[in-house]
């Protein structure tokens, strides 16, 4: 299936899942169903992506659309179905794991703390030739919460920088930084040592 | 804190340029900076291979990241597939068949023990049930019972469940929710009392004095128990042997082997005795559940007896009903009102005086001594023993139940599922778990038996035995559960597995229903869960053990290597 991203992506099903959101909104359960077979993969493959295991995502799919029945009546037809979607699903992961509180404490907003340290850019460009998906998919798992987040937020959800200012509860100015560390971060992972997600330099 | 530092390089002494920062090439790259600034970047990027790289590292970092999470390398499991389709199922026919069952319970509670609920009423047991007697008025309940019927009591447990399955969404998915639920339910049980406490006492012999008088509830705990003085409140006692000489003004609530009461109560008696000996005055209701109720000569009770499980001599004087279920029942002094008994024989000696109307449900008419004055005559219904397979309320009620039990069942997978799994699976064994079952039944019951009796641990010896009872219905779930997959199948998903409990509880209740064969059905039923919750509980508490193929553990590095 064709992943289901908001803005452009989603636009050319634009007018059937209206017509779908419209229905669902009446209570016609067919629709229901409808926008439920349409969304559910992308959204397990976000909650998959956010979340520490399988089966929070799968637990974390059942709530979202369970959510979704409540709060389809504040959908602003005007705006992307899926975009709307993501948020929905991004706040509700994006809860499960504060309530945790998973790793948190290792992202601050410390412009301080940002390595501005020039990386080796062939080291670097070397790393991510060698890298596979698989291998990305993994080392996200062993990132922080924050980190792992705005980069789903971002690179999955293709959500802009002001919206996941607004997920995060960041200023805007710092995203960039979020993401910057959430790279160094996954960098270290991949990797396995700490010199190149300090900055690279040899 | 301070916007990022500007972006663009700067020169440095000798007249070469710096490197762009990281954060630059990224919000670039990103197209996140102003016009003016991106267009600084994009000059210096010409001029700079190493920044050019950056530039490039950096939009292919994005491209494979956003590759690796696109990606669809994990089907939609099969739980997610058929949630939809289950969730309109179940939340729809089955939620509504199940609500419909549950409208017909009520009703059927409501016409078959609205006499019950009557025969209570005027027992002075106001507004309660027989389910409330006999399951929620516990030792340390005090007061709740002219409030809660039935009903509330089921809106109770309901809430209770409720509230464990938000608690356990914010403690987290790993807590024991029953756990949880017992918890709250015990602590809701003892709260009440506690909140009114003014004197707590324990001790192998407690003794109040006779000249002691103690205004206020009295909590005590011991072998032995004695009030000579005068308690102006409520008697809470839990003792092997209790004695009331004295006076006490409240109620009196205790669980003893024996109780001798030859002073005065003026509130209620509710006991779980061995043996009760009233020779005193009680100036309202006695109730004993589990042994034999004495009511010698010299005593008066104002209110009503009632007496469930033991045999009951009234020699005495009652001023208003007895309520009689369980052993014989010899009345040979006044009784102001009239009886109720269900037992296997009653027995009215040449001495006795009945104002009200007799009913009795036994294997024998009633023996009545010449003597004896009655009102009116016996009315006597012959005890049927065994189902009355005729009656359709019979087959109402065995429909009641399964879809309680299926309720129940399915509460118990989507309230911990986990577990749920590994006792199905532990049932799988069936060796280890009907051996471990035969042990383990009998076992927890005398482990909470002696834990009452021992007195200091009354309080986990009936936490035990309501645990062991809850086991009991979670037992005939696992069992049911297995019947299921015999049929459809195995499963680890959550609602295949609650779709083959559902049918399986359907055969085994059907099963139960047949003649001889039924109760040693659920007894292996009984035995076989037990045995698989048992088994999953115990691998639970056993140590991990490490996995075999785990890494091994690598000595730490001289010296770090040099750096990418």
């Amino acid at each position: 299936m064709e992943p289901l991203r908001p803005g452009p992506m989603s636009v050319p099903g634009m007018t059937e899942t209206t017509e779908a959101v419209a229905r669902a909104r009446a209570g016609d359960a067919e629709a229901w169903g409808e926008l439920y077979r349409q969304y559910a993969p992308a959204i397990f493959r976000f909650s998959r992506r956010a979340l520490p295991t399988r089966e929070d995502a799968e637990d974390a799919t059942m709530e979202i659309f369970m959510k979704l029945k409540g709060k389809l009546s504040q959908y602003d037809e005007t705006r992307s179905f899926s975009a709307w979607l993501y948020r929905v699903a991004a706040n509700h992961c994006w809860d499960i794991l504060r309530r945790r509180k998973v790793r948190q404490d290792k992202e601050t907003e410390d412009v301080d703390e940002v390595p501005l340290e020039h990386p080796d850019p062939n080291q670097l460009d070397k790393l991510i030739e060698q890298r596979t998906s698989e291998e990305v998919r993994e080392a996200l798992h062993k990132l922080g919460a924050r980190a792992r987040m705005a980069l789903v937020l971002r690179y999955y959800s293709d959500m802009s920088y002001d919206e996941i200012a607004d997920e995060l509860g960041v200023r805007r100015a710092f995203v960039g930084v979020v993401l910057l560390r959430a790279r160094h971060e996954l960098r270290q992972a991949l990797e396995g040592k700490a010199a190149l997600a300090a900055g690279g330099t040899p | 804190m301070s916007e990022p530092a500007d972006p663009v390089s700067q020169k440095r002494p000798d007249g070469t340029m710096d490197h762009l920062d990281e954060i630059t090439c990224l919000m670039y790259a990103e197209r996140q900076l102003d016009r003016a600034r991106a267009e600084a970047v994009s000059a210096h990027a010409q001029d700079c291979a190493a920044c050019r790289t950056l530039l490039r590292a950096l939009e292919r970092e994005s491209r494979l990241l956003t590759r690796a999470m696109l990606e669809e390398d994990e089907p939609l499991p099969a739980r997610l597939a058929h949630f939809q389709q289950s969730a309109r199922a179940s939340f729809q026919w089955v939620w509504g068949l199940i609500f419909a069952l549950a409208a017909t319970g009520l009703y059927a509670v409501y016409t078959e023990f609205v006499a019950w609920t009557d025969r209570l009423e005027q027992a002075g047991l106001g507004g309660t049930s027989l389910l409330n007697l006999l399951i929620v008025q516990g030792a340390f309940w005090k007061g709740w019972q002219s409030v809660i019927t039935l009903l509330e009591a089921l809106a109770m447990v309901t809430l209770v469940g409720f509230g464990a399955i938000v608690l356990r969404r914010r403690i987290g998915r790993r807590g024991s929710a029953l756990a949880l639920v017992l918890a709250s339910f015990c602590a809701f049980m003892v709260l009440p009392t506690m909140a009114s406490a003014t004197e707590f006492r324990r001790g192998d012999r407690i003794t109040i004095g006779p000249d002691e008088v103690i205004h206020g509830d009295v909590y005590a705990a011991g072998g032995r128990v004695r009030v000579e003085g005068t308690i102006d409140g409520d008697l809470i006692a839990g003792a092997g042997e209790i004695e009331v000489l004295g006076h006490v003004v409240g109620d009196v609530i205790s669980s003893s082997g024996t109780m001798r009461v030859t002073g005065q109560v003026d509130g209620n008696i509710r006991s779980y005795a061995g043996n009760m000996t009233i020779k005193g005055k009680v100036g309202r209701n006695v109730m004993i559940a589990g042994g034999d109720l004495n009511i010698d000569r010299d005593a008066v009770i104002g209110g009503s007896v009632s007496s469930f499980g033991g045999h009951l001599t009234m020699d005495g004087q009652v001023g208003h009903d007895v309520l009689a279920m369980g052993g014989a029942v010899t009345i040979s002094g006044t009784l102001s009102g009239g009886a109720t008994v269900r037992s296997g024989e009653l027995n009215f000696d040449s001495t006795a005086v009945v104002k009200g109307p007799v009913e009795f449900a036994g294997d024998n008419p009633a023996e009545i001594s010449s003597g004896a004055k009655l009102a009116s005559p016996v009315h006597f219904t012959k005890l049927r023993h065994g189902p009355d397979y005729n009656s359709s309320s019979y087959y109402i009620w065995r429909v009641i139940w399964m879809a309680a039990y299926i309720l129940f069942g399915l509460a118990l997978f989507k309230v911990m599922p986990d577990f749920s799994r590994e006792c199905v699976g532990m049932a799988d064994r069936y060796g280890p778990s009907l051996g471990l079952g035969i042990l383990a039944g009998p076992g927890v019951f005398v482990g909470g038996c002696i834990a009452c009796v021992t007195v200091v641990g009354l309080f986990i010896g009936i936490s035990t035995l309501f645990l062991l009872w809850g086991a009991l219905y979670y037992a005939q779930v696992i069992a049911a559960t297995m019947v299921g997959q015999w049929i459809l199948g195995r499963s680890k998903e959550n609602w295949p597995l609650i779709g083959r409990m559902a049918i399986g509880m359907v055969i085994v209740r059907l099963s139960f229903v047949i003649p001889h064969a039924g109760f040693w059905l659920k007894l292996f039923v009984l035995i076989w869960g037990m045995g698989a919750i048992t088994l999953a509980l115990y691998s639970r508490f056993q140590p991990r053990i490490p996995a075999a193929h785990a890494a091994p553990i690598q000595p730490l590095p001289v010296a770090a290597g040099p750096a990418l």
